[in-house]
């Protein structure tokens, strides 16, 4: 993901992928590497902050997909270009295979 | 009593957090709408334990969770349909599917039960979530308070938007117009068939992420990282989650 995000523009783009995926991460070392980049290059209310949106997100994704609340029309529409190029549109397919259920 | 306090925090945390969270975290040991409040912090203790399931991470790396049979591995205090709500929320959110919440409500649960119980995993692995981020371990569970659950089944449900009933903005009563200021976005409808639910998960999304004005002031930044920052910490965690919406 490094370079993904260093093409982003996003300032600490790079070190803030990593510490997203790391949080989600069972490894212990990786978070602790990662907590501890954020806190010296960016601060630690940074740190404080990347972690909160973390949780937020870890959190309210799962409130969408336990509901089965769909996306508004118009908000799929604004991203449907990228939403396919990234293959966010993949990710429910495994949903179609209730067959097997 | 509190549990969940941050003066031992490695890091300095923001007022609104220190004041907020507390309350939600208080808020699992209290009686709920449907749930006893033993029942709810048996729900947050389950959601930590799910994962540590050897059948959740097998079904997890199959190619269709559906084609591997086995048993959850569990605390014991919850029936078994809690049990597998609480699991596959927490382990693989992103290919549940209708026919597998028609599954589960079918056992006797009711879809009040459901979207409770779903308040309480996601409050649970929010605030774990954010604990793990500041380097501080996970903070000890509520003591379930004393008290009866207080039903009540909020005016203007529809059931076509999602698998559970929502508050149609059009027909939402007094007591519940709060709950869509900002403007009713498919996920502030999520979890409204419980109101009390739907605020306690906002007041700590509310200072995880940015309430919905801050959101969307692209002119001004209002926490040390900016909404761009923001929003590719959030895009990442997402898409791990495979989470479509």
């Amino acid at each position: 993901m490094g370079e993904a995000g260093d093409d982003s523009g996003i300032p600490h783009a790079t070190l803030l992928i990593e510490f997203a995926e790391a949080v989600l991460d069972p490894d212990e070392n990786r978070i602790a590497r990662a907590r501890k980049a954020v806190a010296e290059t960016m601060g630690e209310a940074a740190l404080v902050d990347a972690a909160a949106v973390a949780g937020n997100f870890n959190a309210i994704d799962r409130v969408a997909d336990s509901t089965g609340i769909p996306l508004e029309p118009e908000k799929a529409a604004m991203t449907e270009d990228f939403r396919s190029a990234l293959g966010i549109n993949d990710f429910g397919k495994a949903r179609s295979s209730e067959a097997a259920e | 009593m509190a549990t969940l306090s941050f003066d031992a925090a490695p890091v300095p945390i923001r007022d609104d957090i220190r004041a907020d969270l507390p309350e939600v975290w208080a808020d699992i040991g209290r009686p709920g709408t449907w749930l006893t409040a033993e029942r709810r912090v048996a729900i947050a203790a389950e959601a930590r334990n799910a994962t540590h399931c050897t059948l959740c991470a097998e079904r997890k790396a199959a190619l269709s969770p559906f084609t591997v049979k086995g048993a959850h591995d569990i605390l014991g205090d919850l029936p078994e349909n809690y049990v597998e709500l609480i699991h596959r929320v927490m382990t693989d959110s992103g290919r549940l599917s209708r026919k597998w919440h028609e599954a589960i409500v079918a056992t006797g649960m009711t879809k009040g039960e459901y979207v409770e119980t779903v308040g309480v995993i996601v409050c649970t692995v929010g605030i774990d979530t954010f604990h793990r981020g500041i380097g501080m371990d996970p903070p000890p569970l509520p003591e379930p308070e004393a008290g009866d659950p207080t039903p009540y089944t909020p005016p203007g449900l529809e059931h076509e938007l999602a698998w559970v009933p929502t508050i149609d903005p059009a027909r939402i009563g007094p007591d519940e117009a709060p709950l869509y200021e900002g403007g009713p976005a498919h996920i502030r409808r999520a979890l409204t068939a419980v109101p009390a639910t739907v605020r306690s998960f906002w007041k700590m999304a509310n200072v995880l992420y940015l309430p919905g004005h801050q959101m969307r002031d692209f002119a001004n930044e209002y926490r040390a990282i900016t909404h761009a920052q923001i929003e590719l910490v959030a895009g990442r965690v997402s898409a791990l989650n495979q989470c479509v919406y």
